[in-house]
């Protein structure tokens, strides 16, 4: 119970720290358009490769999505650092808070978050032009799969800032990992295409399970298949983000 | 009543630091208890034990009638806590800030609105609810963070350091509303500071702590009078080291005999002599020091303070030791958060 409304009132709290950064939901909204617009141009050459179908807007559309949650939530953990660094961090604990809403409110704003951008996304796409075959309730699998992988990411930035306590290494972190996952996996080129090593490397990446079952949804339909195997994965992922979480905290809070 | 009871009460940091060293006080129900030491001298970890926020090495304390070590969580319902470092959500609301501590503490709705007015009107912040926190000063931030700490109306508050950082004037006023939170709530105040003057004048009791360890403890007045009536202050100390060295190591054979004389203390160049009465003496000691052949530049009367009960104690004034010791405390602190 306890554990219920601590995480929902600081959860609000996150929340509005977010709305009221206008210029962090303006670049956030603009970012995802920017990439819609410049990738097709950049890689108009590649749009007659076998996997692409013609149209690259239309195969990269899904990267783009899971792209943007990917940055978004490996993030996350820099709003814990500033509380951290502020002495807020400190000052909750000597409250009778339960410990875990404090990581729980944090992953679940970045979901909701992440969520909305996602809605967003898919609308400009449509408007851009992009065809979703599922329609409607295929964009709603699409943003749970994509959910999961957010809540993984943002759960293990989380406990990245709890152990590391500074922003300079998790930046580091963030940065080695953030692009590299999003090149080793089917993101920019259809899976075909990639060198055999890459073509393994991408199946130990959840980033490619989300990428795979989103453009499965908005391309192909419901392939089974690959839909249940990514369900799977990002399932897992998200767990074990939650475990490292929640572990750190219990560590390393104070 | 004791409100804070410690026994044997000690943190070892990693490196055998002995931060805090098998501590034994006791707070009264209703008090404010002043913790006054230099940076370093363990304030700061001995408050986060009382307060749950570290373990203790060994030894224990029981806190509003709890035990800190078997029940943490019991005890965090009954405290209040407000840091060094001013824990403010700067990108919320005054309100919402303590709204939210006030849901930490399970209160319900109604009760945080009321205790919201309460809690604006007596740090003088009225007008200011609804406003960012980030468009406040440095005073209204420290005077809202005291305000959260005390929304739950608890038996006990802790305020590490509570003017640390602040211009004087600013300073001034938190002191006004320390006092007044003291009377008008009957809160005990739990009050660690490394100002002489901040302890002097707010602080029912006072334990002077110093490299971990309580060296005395008693009223403000008590421990003044432990020094004797008043303070002779002699230097020479412009005429270079050696001399200045030579000086006290003379002065203090030529007085330290003496029938009238308490005690002497040298520290900076100075040379602090513990006398009953500083009229009478101060002459006494000129001549003294004539016949000697010893010349003075400076010599001053004054009652004893707080920094020459320091002094007493621990051999140093309070304020040579900062420098040294801001950085062993930043060391802990870091060694810590890494």
């Amino acid at each position: 119970m306890s554990l219920f409304t601590d995480t929902w009132f600081q959860t609000i709290r996150h929340l509005k720290t977010q709305i009221r950064m206008r210029v962090w939901i303006f670049m956030n909204l603009i970012q995802p358009i920017l990439w819609l617009l410049l990738f097709p141009q950049i890689f108009k050459s590649v749009s007659t490769l076998p996997g692409i179908g013609g149209d690259y807007l239309q195969f990269l559309a899904p990267g783009v999505v899971v792209m943007t949650v990917l940055f978004g939530s490996a993030w996350a953990g820099m709003g814990l650092l500033h509380d951290i660094d502020m002495g807020i961090l400190s000052k909750m604990l000597a409250t009778p808070i339960n410990r875990l809403s404090i990581i729980a409110s944090r992953v679940i704003a970045s979901m909701v978050i992440l969520v909305v951008q996602a809605v967003i996304i898919f609308i400009i796409a449509v408007i851009m032009g992009v065809d979703i075959v599922t329609g409607v309730p295929g964009v709603l699998f699409a943003i749970f799969l994509i959910s999961l992988l957010g809540l993984g990411f943002a759960a293990f930035s989380n406990g990245l800032a709890v152990l590391l306590r500074r922003p300079e290494p998790l930046m580091g972190i963030i940065n080695f990992i953030a692009l590299p996952t999003v090149f080793l996996s089917s993101t920019m080129m259809p899976a075909q295409l990639l060198p055999d090593w890459l073509d393994t490397v991408r199946q130990f990446n959840p980033v490619d399970y989300a990428v795979v079952g989103v453009r499965d949804l908005v391309l192909a339909g419901y392939v089974w298949s690959d839909l249940w195997r990514s369900l799977l994965v990002l399932a897992g992922w998200a767990a074990a983000g939650l475990a490292f979480g929640t572990l750190m905290f219990r560590i390393r809070a104070e | 009543m004791s409100i804070i009871e410690t026994n044997q009460l000690t943190k070892i940091y990693p490196g055998n630091i002995r931060a805090v060293d098998s501590i034994d006080f006791e707070v009264k129900a209703g008090e404010v208890f002043g913790f006054l030491g230099p940076n370093g001298a363990g304030k700061t970890t001995t408050i986060k034990m009382l307060n749950t926020l570290i373990q203790p090495t060994s030894g224990t304390a029981v806190v509003t009638g709890i035990d800190i070590v078997k029940s943490p969580a019991e005890v965090r319902k009954n405290i209040g806590y407000v840091a060094q470092d001013v824990g403010v959500d700067e990108y919320a609301t005054g309100r919402e800030n303590l709204a939210l501590y006030g849901r930490f503490y399970r209160l319900d709705g109604q009760t945080i609105k009321h205790r919201v007015k309460e809690l604006f009107e007596l740090v003088d912040l009225t007008g200011y609810e609804d406003k960012i926190v980030s468009t406040y000063s440095g005073g209204m931030r420290k005077r809202l963070d005291i305000a959260m700490g005390l929304i739950h109306q608890p038996q006990l508050i802790f305020l590490d350091e509570p003017t640390v950082g602040l211009d004087p004037q600013t300073r001034v006023h938190i002191w006004d509303y320390i006092s007044s939170l003291a009377k008008a709530m009957g809160i005990t105040i739990f009050l660690t500071t490394h100002y002489m003057e901040e302890a002097d004048r707010l602080a029912d009791r006072i334990a002077i702590i110093d490299l971990g360890k309580i060296i005395a403890l008693g009223t403000p007045a008590e421990l003044k009078q432990s020094i004797g009536g008043d303070v002779v202050t002699l230097s020479t100390c412009e005429t270079g080291e050696e001399q200045c060295e030579e000086f006290i190591r003379r002065t203090q054979a030529a007085l330290s005999n003496k029938p009238f004389v308490l005690g002497t203390q040298a520290t900076d160049g100075e040379l602090a002599v513990y006398v009953n009465k500083g009229e009478s003496a101060a002459p006494t000691i000129m001549r003294l020091l004539a016949n000697e052949g010893i010349e003075v530049e400076t010599l001053s009367v004054s009652k004893p303070s707080l920094d020459d009960v320091f002094l007493k104690y621990t051999g140093r004034t309070i304020r040579a030791q900062e420098g040294t010791a801001t950085t062993f405390a930043q060391m802990q602190r870091r060694r810590y958060r890494r």
